[in-house]
């Protein structure tokens, strides 16, 4: 923050785009930003660029490569965060001692919350695989397969991650036709000699089939990316921050019936399911409206103010003669 | 021209087949995800990798859209719209719950008073113009007295003052001190956030909280104050670090009088040693009476070691 200049809004859309800024009871979506290391690797770019894919609109991309390593020091993603009001990022780096380097982390409160670092094993791009994709916007469904998400601590954060950048925000609602694609994550099998296993993420498009009852059968066709990780290096919350950070509003329940403390007024959708709002427009007072403007027709605003003079006179003069064009 | 190894893959990659689950998939409709808790079995794992990750997507799956597909639903132009219900998964907020709006002193007195709030209107009813009128503002009501031409000299006021500029005085000071007030406020505010951060740093002084949250932002790790405690911290920190150099300056044994000037460094002033006047007889007797007066009751020095040491020589 001490980067940037702390601005006053010098006017009502500026202070809009602040106020929107602030902290919120009920948080907006959480932006990522995609942004690449120093050195990269053609796995760490194809990763990033599927990943990323999978995020939007919710995501922005830097297509320029920044010297970061945020085990190291974060201090420029704390910037970027500030300046982009993003709170979770995927750096992608590539070194030799730890090559195919993405590195998740997450923000709370223009600061490092926690960081994971993973790294790319194998990789089979999104475009590899000659399947229809998914549409950009639409949630994804996620499913984890392993008792470490439940029980290993590392896991546990992996899974969190994850679920924070890709279904972090919680729906009120979501229509059932929308169901689009499913990001499936599965760790191996732990066991002494591995015991931090592969994660294995794996992207399928949902067809939904009928079986005769309300809940359909399902059929998965694999979109890609298909990506193995391996876990590298951890950064663990601060407890108090974690804490801070899992803090719940109290919502009144007829706010969250509501919409969420979001006022939504004369907002409907008509029979075509077009949004149609309604504005209310005063009266309309066709004395006051401006006629042709001429030198001789003008209103003098002191002389008009005291109510008297010819001017006036002549501006009444004027009103009877649009009447009388109507 | 054999499909069959094509067929095959095809129908690989479009099975529907679910595994059975002794314990249940964990689902968490309100985020949309599904857990299966079950361990990954070592040998499917180690022989068919790709069939079993399909075959495990699609057991979860299922029991996640099951369940999705049984949330009560309503009706909208997209479709059966299901109503999700509050997540179980807890995931951390992007930023802190917001903090109720401080009060202005205005809004605390009202407050210990019991003075309910009255929302003034904007425009107010002019009798001798038959119009409503604007209180404040272009044409308000405020100016009235500064713009008309003819003023009432009430008897014993100056003859030669000028109505309207008084006028006029009046309510531009007014002005300025309802801004003197405004600002007072939210320096006020300022300071109590800066008092008790997110997560309050507990009895430590400025100094403290300020040179931890400068170290931790260099290392990028979690600092425990807020970026708007950090800004009204840095100010206590600055002053702090121009007392402690000028008192570096003078600690050397000719008090800092040969040291090397840097150009354009201002002149540090000292604390001027003050002398008691030699003939004020009167105050010296007091001054002494107090300090005898302290003695006899014993409110001396605390003999060394503190509390701890004095209890175990009494014990």
């Amino acid at each position: 923050m001490s980067m940037l200049r702390t601005i006053k809004p010098k006017n009502a859309r500026v202070k809009r785009a602040l106020d929107e800024r602030e902290p919120k009871a009920v948080e907006n979506e959480k932006t990522a930003i995609f942004v690449r290391g120093q050195n990269t690797s053609e796995k760490v770019r194809s990763a990033m660029k599927d990943l990323y894919a999978l995020k939007r609109p919710h995501a922005v991309n830097f297509s320029r490569k920044n010297p970061i390593h945020p085990f190291e020091d974060a201090s420029s993603l704390e910037f970027f965060a500030s300046k982009n009001d993003a709170s979770l990022f995927l750096t992608g780096l590539h070194s030799k001692k730890r090559p195919d380097n993405l590195v998740f982390t997450r923000m709370f409160d223009g600061r490092v919350l926690d960081m994971m670092e993973l790294g790319i094993d194998q990789i089979k791009e999104m475009s590899e695989f000659e399947s229809v994709k998914a549409s950009v916007g639409v949630r994804p469904l996620m499913v984890f397969h392993s008792d470490l998400f439940d029980t290993h601590p590392t896991y546990q954060q992996l899974k969190s991650h994850l679920l924070d950048m890709y279904n972090g925000h919680p729906l009120a609602e979501i229509p059932l036709t929308t169901i689009e694609h499913v990001i499936s994550i599965t760790a191996g099998p732990a066991s002494d000699v591995v015991p931090l296993p592969k994660v294995h993420l794996r992207v399928y498009t949902i067809k939904l089939l009928a079986s005769g009852s309300r809940i359909p059968r399902v059929q998965l066709t694999e979109m890609g990316p298909s990506i193995d990780f391996s876990v590298r290096r951890i950064q663990e919350a601060d407890s108090e921050m974690m804490k801070a950070a899992l803090k719940r509003p109290k919502l009144a329940k007829t706010d969250v019936e509501k919409g969420l403390g979001k006022k939504r007024k004369n907002i409907e959708t008509d029979e075509m399911g077009d949004r149609v709002g309604r504005l209310h427009v005063g009266k309309q007072d066709l004395n006051k409206m401006q006629g042709r403007k001429m030198k001789g027709l003008k209103v003098r605003k002191d002389k008009a103010a005291s109510g008297g003079g010819a001017d006036a006179e002549a501006g009444a003069g004027a009103d009877e003669d649009m009447e009388g064009d109507e | 021209m054999d499909v069959s190894k094509e067929l095959q893959e095809y129908a690989e990659n479009h099975t529907t087949a679910t595994i059975e689950r002794a314990v249940p998939v964990e689902v968490d409709a309100g985020l949309l995800a599904a857990f299966d808790t079950t361990p990954v079995e070592a040998e499917a794992y180690s022989t068919s990798l790709e069939p079993h990750l399909l075959a495990l997507t699609l057991t979860s799956t299922h029991s996640l859209l099951s369940s999705l597909f049984s949330l009560p639903t309503h009706s909208t132009p997209s479709g059966p719209t299901a109503l999700l219900p509050t997540p179980t998964t807890l995931l951390p907020r992007e930023k802190p719950l917001p903090k109720p709006k401080p009060l202005t002193k205005w809004e605390r007195f009202a407050k210990e008073k019991g003075i309910s709030h009255k929302k003034r209107e904007k425009h107010e009813w002019d009798e001798e113009r038959g119009e409503w009128v604007a209180r404040w503002g272009r044409d308000g009501k405020n100016r009235e007295k500064e713009d008309q031409w003819i003023h009432e000299v009430k008897a014993g006021e100056d003859a030669d003052q000028d109505p309207a500029m008084t006028a006029r005085k009046a309510r531009k000071d007014r002005i300025a001190k309802n801004e003197r007030q405004h600002a007072r406020n939210l320096a006020d505010a300022a300071s109590a956030a800066a008092a008790s951060g997110p997560f309050k740093v507990d009895g430590a002084g400025p100094s403290k909280s300020a040179s931890k949250s400068t170290s931790t932002s260099a290392s990028g790790g979690g600092s425990s104050i807020s970026q708007a405690a950090k800004v009204s911290l840095r100010a206590v920190r600055k002053a702090e670090l121009e007392r402690s150099m000028l008192v570096s300056k003078t600690s050397t044994a000719s008090l800092g009088k040969f040291d090397k000037a840097i150009e354009g460094e201002p002149r540090a002033k000292g604390v001027k040693r003050k002398f008691e006047a030699n003939e004020d007889v009167q105050g010296e007797k007091d001054r002494q009476l107090q300090l005898l007066k302290g003695v006899e009751r014993g409110r001396g020095r605390r003999p060394r070691g503190g509390r701890e040491a004095r209890a175990r020589r009494e014990g």
